[in-house]
């Protein structure tokens, strides 16, 4: 029997690899992932690699504008032409400062339009948008700045999605284009109900569980209604698009264009909730910004 | 100590290609740089150190990509086995067929995955067929980006080997 272990131990360390993952996998399937402590573990170990190469591409970046651009240019083009160069790049360089400053404006802004709410902006330092996987994005503030699982992200053009999993240092936020991503939403014009799923990619959502009979037209404004505890109401989540109303079965089929585009986005705010508010600690004070 | 290394490259890729993407178009377009690297392993390693290193790159995918346990897991171990078989059959040596070989590998873990959900998860959450053409896009950024991998392994797997003293003597 030994020998028989022994001679086909390549055979048999293969097949375990291969079938314990599997009916891990199949076991695991039915129900919504959360994290476990090896998880955690190693998201800690990959955070700070993900928050490092963040800041050496974006210092590397900003040497290339402030410096070795300059000095290429130089090279190679006359004064003036160098000066309208420097004169452009200044503007770049303004331009997306200006640009910041408003998105972190409207940040505040919305921060401060909640003032039932305790606020703390955070940086995304990752994206993870994979055909086969979730969803998600790794934000720079974590369990430390008193970041809670299920607490709503958002941005001042509506929610970006929910907090899922939370280290020390860092979190991951499930967007609302995932498909375990499900939040209940208005529409704004006549207060029917519905819920937003995500179709598992940058842009895709549809509208689930919204009354066929219900007054909805394309181009519909949908708000979070705030009955699913996560999302407090009057959040904007996208606009009802492809509308198509079918002669029988009980819901609207229509897919939803999310009101903010998951991929261009840099900074958002974390919501705490009633519940996380009370143990939150001073750094979620209201307009807290990074 | 080679499947420990193997691993800790596994996750220094895994949080380059979440910092990268951020750069690059903010995730429309997506990577799998863990392809290249089980490909790699299917063609060069042993095979016990290469299957246990294989599983545990899978472990990081699926980590990273919050997928139920042992998805990705699965289909890092079948992808090592298949880059085997298409090792010994064909000759993969130069870095166009290892970037197809590559670009094949991603396809085949985003198909894989998706196909596993679609059986296994609930419909509701279950992928859609909308996701197939970004993991077509991501397997050919995957083979672009491949080669530039596989000289990194390369040296890597050279720090491991040592000359036998007195053959050449």
């Amino acid at each position: 029997m030994l020998a028989l272990l022994k001679r086909y131990r390549e055979l048999i360390l293969v097949a375990f690899l291969l079938l314990v993952p599997l009916g891990v996998f199949l076991a695991n399937a039915k129900k919504a992932a959360e994290r476990s402590r090896f998880d955690r573990a190693v998201l800690v170990i990959t955070s700070p690699l993900e928050r490092l190469v963040s800041w050496s591409v974006t210092g590397v970046l900003e040497a290339w504008h402030g410096y070795v651009g300059l000095r290429h240019a130089g090279e190679r083009a006359s004064e003036l032409s160098r000066e309208v160069n420097e004169l452009r790049m200044e503007r770049d360089r303004l331009l997306q400062d200006r640009a910041e400053a408003e998105r972190l404006r409207r940040l505040v802004g919305l921060a401060e339009a909640m003032p039932e709410h305790s606020t703390l902006g955070a940086r995304v330092i990752g994206v993870r948008l994979g055909p086969a996987g979730r969803q998600i994005l790794t934000l720079d503030r974590g369990a430390d700045r008193g970041v809670g699982r299920l607490m709503p992200v958002v941005v001042a053009d509506g929610v970006v999605g929910r907090v899922h999993s939370v280290t020390g240092s860092s979190s991951e936020v499930l967007l609302l284009v995932d498909t375990y991503s499900s939040i209940a939403v208005r529409v704004e014009r006549t207060r029917a109900r519905a819920n937003v799923r995500g179709m598992g990619k940058p842009g895709g959502a549809r509208l689930e569980y919204a009354l066929r009979t219900e007054d909805m037209i394309e181009g519909d404004l949908l708000v979070t209604s705030g009955t699913d505890g996560i999302f407090p109401r009057g959040l904007v989540v996208g606009r009802v698009t492809q509308l198509r109303r079918k002669p029988q079965g009980l819901f609207l089929e229509a897919t939803v264009t999310p009101a903010v585009d998951v991929t261009r986005v840099e900074e958002v705010l974390i919501l705490a909730s009633a519940r996380s508010r009370e143990e939150a600690p001073a750094a979620l004070a209201p307009g807290a910004t990074p | 100590m080679k499947i420990l290394v193997h691993l800790a490259c596994a996750l220094l890729l895994a949080a380059v290609q979440a910092a990268a993407l951020r750069f690059l178009g903010g995730g429309v377009v997506t990577a799998a740089l863990l392809a290249p690297c089980l490909v790699y392993l299917g063609l060069h390693a042993g095979n016990v150190d290469g299957v246990l290193a294989a599983a545990g790159v899978g472990l990081v995918l699926d980590v990273m990509a919050a997928t139920p346990k042992g998805l990705f897991t699965f289909l890092a171990v079948l992808l090592f086995l298949v880059a085997r078989a298409v090792g010994a059959s064909v000759d993969v040596r130069g870095r166009l067929p290892f970037a197809l070989l590559s670009g094949l590998g991603a396809l085949f873990l985003s198909f894989g995955g998706w196909l596993l959900l679609r059986w296994a998860v609930p419909p509701e959450v279950a992928p859609r067929a909308t996701v197939i053409l970004r993991a077509i896009v991501e397997a050919i950024l995957t083979g672009a980006l491949s080669p530039l991998l596989l000289s990194g392994l390369r040296r890597l797997d050279r720090l491991f080997e040592r000359e036998e003293p007195g053959l050449l003597g």
